[in-house]
């Protein structure tokens, strides 16, 4: 018995090495590539359907049309930005390292002029460095356009898909991540829409603390559907909102996504999801690739992406947006010509 | 069946170093072997540009790729070309190692004592913090320059040491006066510590230029300074002198437990505290003082933290504290061991980065590698911890009164 055992975890063992040994660098490397691109997502990670998403579609878009190759990696807190980027800068191996998210400024200015001869972007915030290009995106101009939204529909009688309005009370919300400068310029945005739309009307807001906070999105969510009398909500806050979603379904009222077009992303929700503010960060990234696929990068550049550069949109859901009434739409497009006129001004901090 | 599992821990507990050596190898390789078929079937689930396709399924992952960048990606790939030992993986790698040092330190000292210290992190939380704010303070009133590091380190490492020291204190006083389980308060204080932290920081602390929860930079001559022209660069966020400093402390911390009646008296109180305690010594003040210690190091290790990593307080601490834990226990609670174990845990760490960025195994996946990794090495020392309380191991073997030939008893009684 004993000897059998042995023979046979003789032959295994030795069936197993040859098994592996087959394998060494056989597959999984992604050798040859032209152009190679490290990427550091910001701290709600890969799969919230939303910034960091739009941010990957942007360097798998450039995956389709140039021969690049992409490294990722995930931070969970701010304060391994600044590992994440040496890591990429330090191997020296990569073209250009992707910033995304305005927390990683702090450690991208620490890091741009000590490896001088290293490409880097960063999304939502500027970075004054001759190797680093800055995005910067019209949130404000974007979000006043679901604020205008929002402020139209909220007294109207108006039922979609599973969601209806409150025409009783006169209020809209607004969940937001971490409180910082970026994020609130999203609710001045809103807001600023909102009583452009219908001076009367109230916004109530809520910050949970957190990018990746899906119980606190919904119960904040939800506090304001029962006990404020909101009826949409507008939220920015990664995948935090996923919980604004799910309240909005719960409650039979309806949200407004961010960043991507979430009734698409999020389909399981579409149903509650009357438009989304679209941030193109994915032509951001691309953008950048395909500059430095073509030997064009130039850093020390801000790009500033606002209406006017289909940088951010408000961008009807792909279920409810049929049913918004056509003098709602109409409205929100004089009010988006009236902006890139320069007769909206559009505040940027509450 | 049951004598079967006697004659294992029988063969377990009185197995020479050098088996428990072999043991622990063979544990290695088991874990490795299943940790490569778990890879590679996950694999076949995942997407993939270039996969090695058999039998119709599309395999993406590569273990071998894998377990060669966990184990040398940490120390920056010597095997190929252009290594230098001074590169930045093995700084990081060596970086974890020496606040893994002083986190696994300060819960072994408290396990030494009979303590289960769970709150190493708050004390490192609000260890940081003091040293963050403590340099920022005296950084005004001292000269820049040389004179300014020979100053403001020493007040920094102070400064956490004695904020993680009374904040250890607390549970410790609570146990001794209160007979509150050290177990429950040290977890509830770590959540204490976290709000507490915040709420200051909000209040008087935060960078006003930065849209991040932080505290001002302490200036560049405050941070733990390099070996010029042998260490590693400055800007690898590592230094040889405090990894220097934590080996001292622990070979302190050893001499210190075995050599001095203080010592003494904090290890018999862990083995036998009503012994202790008719022997003459004060428990309700032992526990206090090894607690007390125990915080200390731990605040130690957010001073640290703050003064080689990031030059600045953050919130969202990692979890520096919690993984002491795990490097006590790997270590035996043997102050010596905790380097060993801190630098496995400084190189699962190094090299979990290095798989996220060089393959397409998601971090998950890393995580469960290197907790089967740490499993598979740390359950024959288990198996053997509790064997030992079932095998009578000096029962039926004559010890002389010296204690000599302790172990050279034979194998007649097998």
């Amino acid at each position: 018995m004993s000897r059998n055992r042995r023979t046979f975890l003789k032959g295994g063992t030795v069936a197993g090495l040859a098994a592996m040994a087959g394998c060494v660098g056989g597959f999984g490397d992604e050798s040859g590539a032209d152009v190679k691109v490290g990427m550091v997502y910001a701290t709600g990670g890969l799969g919230d359907n939303s910034f960091n998403d739009m941010a990957q579609r942007g360097v798998q878009d450039a995956q389709d049309e140039y021969n690049v190759a992409v490294d990722e990696t995930e931070p969970e807190s701010a304060g391994e930005f600044d590992g994440a980027q040496r890591d990429f800068a330090e191997s020296g191996e990569y073209d250009l390292i992707s910033c995304i998210g305005f927390a990683q400024e702090d450690a991208l200015s620490g890091n741009a002029p000590e490896y001088p001869d290293q490409n880097f972007m960063i999304i939502d915030a500027v970075v004054e460095a001759d190797n680093v290009r800055s995005f910067v995106f019209g949130e404000p101009q974007g979000s006043f356009q679901v604020g205008h939204l929002a402020g139209l529909l909220t007294d109207m009688e108006f039922a979609a898909g599973d969601g209806e309005t409150n025409p009783d009370e006169n209020v809209v919300g607004f969940v937001g991540g971490v409180e910082s400068p970026l994020i609130e310029s999203f609710e001045a945005g809103f807001t600023a829409g909102v009583e452009y739309a219908n001076e009367d009307a109230e916004v109530v807001s809520s910050y949970v603390g957190d990018f990746n906070d899906t119980a606190g999105g919904q119960e904040a969510a939800r506090s304001m559907y029962q006990n404020q009398g909101a009826d949409i909500i507008f939220h920015a806050a990664g995948a935090t909102g996923v919980g604004v979603f799910q309240a909005a379904e719960s409650e039979g009222r309806f949200a407004i996504g961010v960043d991507a077009d979430q009734s698409q992303s999020e389909s399981d929700y579409a149903d509650v999801i009357l438009a989304s503010m679209v941030k193109r960060v994915d032509t951001a990234v691309f953008t950048a690739v395909e500059s430095v696929v073509n030997d064009e990068f130039t850093g020390g550049e801000v790009e500033q992406l606002g209406l006017e550069a289909d940088g951010v949109e408000a961008v009807y859901g792909q279920t409810l947006g049929d049913e918004i009434p056509d003098d709602v739409k109409s409205a929100l497009d004089d009010s988006r010509q009236a902006i890139i006129d320069g007769e909206i001004d559009v505040p940027d901090e509450l | 069946m049951r004598a079967r599992i006697e004659r294992l821990f029988d063969r377990l507990v009185r197995a020479s170093v050098f088996e428990r050596a072999v043991i622990s190898v063979a544990a290695l390789i088991v874990s490795i072997l299943i940790g490569g078929v778990l890879v590679f079937v996950s694999g076949a689930f995942a997407s993939c540009r270039t996969g090695l396709d058999l039998a119709g399924v599309t395999f993406c992952y590569n273990p071998m790729q894998v377990y060669y960048e966990l184990f040398f990606g940490a120390l920056g790939h010597p095997l190929e070309g252009g290594w230098t030992p001074l590169n930045f993986s093995l700084a990081t790698t060596l970086q974890q190692t020496t606040l893994l040092i002083f986190t696994g330190l300060s819960v072994a000292v408290a396990f030494r004592a009979g303590l289960f210290n769970i709150g190493t992190q708050g004390q490192l939380v609000v260890g940081g913090l003091a040293t963050a704010v403590a340099v920022l303070a005296v950084a005004a009133v001292v000269p820049a320059g040389f004179v300014g590091t020979i100053l403001l380190v020493p007040v920094g490492v102070l400064a956490g040491a004695v904020a993680g020291g009374l904040y250890g204190a607390i549970p410790g006083a609570l146990k001794a006066y209160g007979d509150a389980n050290e177990v429950i308060t040290t977890i509830m204080l770590n959540f204490i510590a976290v709000g507490v932290t915040s709420t200051l920081l909000s209040w008087q602390f935060q960078d006003p230029d930065s849209a991040n929860p932080q505290t001002a930079a302490v200036p560049e001559y405050a941070q733990i300074p390099t070996i010029p022209f042998v260490g590693f660069s400055g800007r690898m966020r590592f230094s040889l002198l405090a990894l220097a400093f934590a080996v001292l402390l622990m070979v302190g911390i050893a001499w210190l437990l075995a050599r001095t009646s203080f010592g003494y008296e904090l290890r018999t109180s862990g083995v036998q505290p009503e012994a202790a305690a008719y022997g003459g010594v004060d428990d309700k003040r032992m526990t206090v003082a090894s607690m007390t210690l125990s915080g200390a190091l731990g605040g130690i290790g957010g001073a640290f933290w703050v003064l080689m990593v990031h030059g600045r307080w953050l919130e969202n601490v990692p979890s520096l504290g919690f993984d002491g834990i795990a490097v006590s226990i790997l270590a035996g609670n043997n102050p010596l061991g905790v380097g060993l174990a801190a630098f496995l845990f400084g190189v699962l760490q190094g090299g979990s980065r290095s798989i996220s960025t060089a393959t397409d195994v998601p971090p998950e996946l890393v995580g469960i590698l290197s907790g089967l990794l740490i499993l598979f090495v740390a359950m024959p020392e288990f198996f053997r911890m509790i064997g030992q309380r079932y095998v009578a191991v000096d029962a039926n073997r004559p010890v002389r009164a010296d204690g000599e030939g302790e172990r050279s008893g034979g194998e007649s009684d097998d």
